[in-house]
């Protein structure tokens, strides 16, 4: 297998852009990638897009805009982890040979459903039956407090050192701060999580332009080297199951830490899927960050946030940055490879050498997740 | 008296699933037969939910049961308040009127509420 390079990405701002189509959402971010990295559009050998409920041909819908067509596009649909699980179709052509020079999209169009939770697929049992994505993870939540004593208080500050991170990110949905009062008091959604504790609904696009590490140099786009591109279902659990552990984010990271060779204690930043406020910290365990039934302990002393040791969600992650769902996946790898390449300004991470990003996807019976992807990069 | 909720169990290897299933899960087998599944259980996680899809009467409280039979069970948890819910109480089945379904009909469902 050849290594694989990230040399070019890019993102529009998330938001709502209702008047806008699927394509004219994602058609921008493709470009800035392109641009950033150099290549020409003939280089391009095969493209991927990741999205959720963006209907069929996005891939195609998108890059005829911009005329690059002809080529191998497939489209993918892995729910919220659907734009890591392209990413990672194309580290597979490029590593194994197929492709020198892939891109990948992720993009989504939420605003079209017109407010409120994310649809889910209302074949499934338990969505039949009234699951949404803000019990499931407040029931999650709820049972956590219960485990270990964490408190609505402690919980709020997951929102409000997001919140804070957002604020520095021109590319974030959400970019004011917020106190934990504020977040405490907001209108109920799923207990115990107000509209403050849960990602918004939104819409955005981001893209990415791999290629084999060996042939990087010649495009004029800096290099960020992927260590792991790693995908999981996960596994299906008709009994009695822990909510406090994502098990198949344990699994994922375990392999993906083999696989780059690195550690936890190697990774300098962190994008991890913090769709709801529990998630954050359900994800620093499972990411062997901390023990079971630390992750507040990190919260508070500081470690996670910008300045600290492990910073996690410098971008603002989900609940700030946004989480049009197809489009997370690689908008959290745009976010990782500028930090990697000292371009986040007022919210760089000093010195990032290497850095990790999460993304999973759920909403369906008897899994804690149905897929999960974690890529680790360096430069 | 309340109808038990049926589940499946697998006569090769064992395995118990809610709901009903034509294949096991587990082994692959065919051989499925109906399980009538105990009417009380423990109350795993709950969340009250004051945001949902058109249709569900809000605010109602989710929540996941567990079974004797190693089953664990999506519901709907009534007949009582949210701060009188404990993690691990002890439920029992139930029926209620959730919601409407596309119809505009009410939609009857099993539930669970605390015992006793």
């Amino acid at each position: 297998m050849r290594e694989v390079s990230v040399i070019g990405v890019g993102m529009i701002p998330f938001g709502k852009y209702r008047e806008k189509t699927l394509a004219d959402i994602a058609w921008p971010a493709v470009k800035q990638a392109i641009g950033d990295s150099g290549v020409k559009k003939t280089d391009i050998d095969a493209a991927y897009c990741g999205t959720a409920l963006g209907g069929m041909m996005a891939g195609q819908r998108v890059l005829k805009q911009l005329g690059i067509t002809g080529l191998p596009i497939v489209n993918v649909e892995n729910a919220c982890s659907s734009s890591s699980s392209a990413f990672r179709e194309a580290w597979i052509g490029v590593a194994a040979g197929v492709y020198d020079v892939a891109l990948v999209i992720g993009v989504e169009k939420l605003t079209k459903f017109g407010g409120g939770t994310l649809p889910l697929e209302k074949e499934d049992f338990e969505v039949a039956h009234g699951l949404i994505m803000p019990a499931l993870y407040g029931m999650r939540a709820q049972r956590y407090m219960h485990d270990y004593g964490l408190t609505a208080e402690q919980l709020a500050k997951v929102a409000v050192k997001s919140r804070k991170h957002g604020a520095l990110n021109p590319d974030a949905q959400f970019r004011t701060a917020v106190t934990v009062e504020e977040v405490m008091h907001a209108r109920p959604i799923a207990e115990p999580f107000t509209l403050l504790h849960c990602c918004p609904s939104g819409d955005g696009a981001a893209a990415a332009v791999v290629c084999a590490s060996e042939i990087a140099g010649r495009f004029k786009g800096k290099p960020v080297r992927v260590l792991a591109s790693e995908v999981n279902s996960g596994r299906y659990m008709t009994g009695y199951r822990d909510m406090t552990t994502p098990e198949i984010t344990v699994r994922g990271a375990k392999e993906a830490y083999e696989l780059a060779g690195v550690g936890p204690e190697d990774v300098d930043v962190f994008e991890v899927h913090d769709a709801f406020t529990i998630a954050e910290l359900l994800y620093y365990e499972a990411l062997g960050l901390c023990a079971k039934g630390e992750a507040v302990k990190l919260l508070e002393d500081g470690t996670t946030s910008l300045g600290g040791k492990k910073p996690v969600n410098p971008s603002g992650g989900l609940l700030s940055k946004g989480h049009p769902v197809g489009a997370t996946g690689v908008a959290q790898m745009v976010e990782v490879v500028r930090q990697l390449r000292g371009q986040c300004g007022a919210r760089q991470v000093a010195g990032a050498k290497v850095g990790l990003t999460h993304c999973t996807g759920g909403g369906i019976s008897g899994f804690d997740h149905g897929a999960c992807s974690i890529h680790i990069f360096a430069n | 008296m309340t109808e038990p909720l049926i589940g499946s169990t697998c006569q090769e290897c064992g395995a118990r699933v809610f709901p009903p299933v034509a294949v096991c899960p587990e082994c692959m087998s065919e051989k499925m037969a109906d399980l009538p599944l105990s009417q009380e259980g423990t109350l795993y996680a709950w969340s009250v939910v004051h945001v949902a899809p058109k249709g569900w009467t809000v605010p109602y409280i989710a929540g996941y049961v567990d079974l004797p039979e190693r089953v664990r069970i999506f519901t709907h948890v009534v007949g009582a308040q949210p701060e009188a819910l404990r993690t691990d109480m002890k439920v029992r089945l139930t029926s209620a009127t959730l919601g409407k379904d596309e119809n505009g009909q009410p939609l009857e469902s099993y539930a669970f509420t605390p015992a006793g």
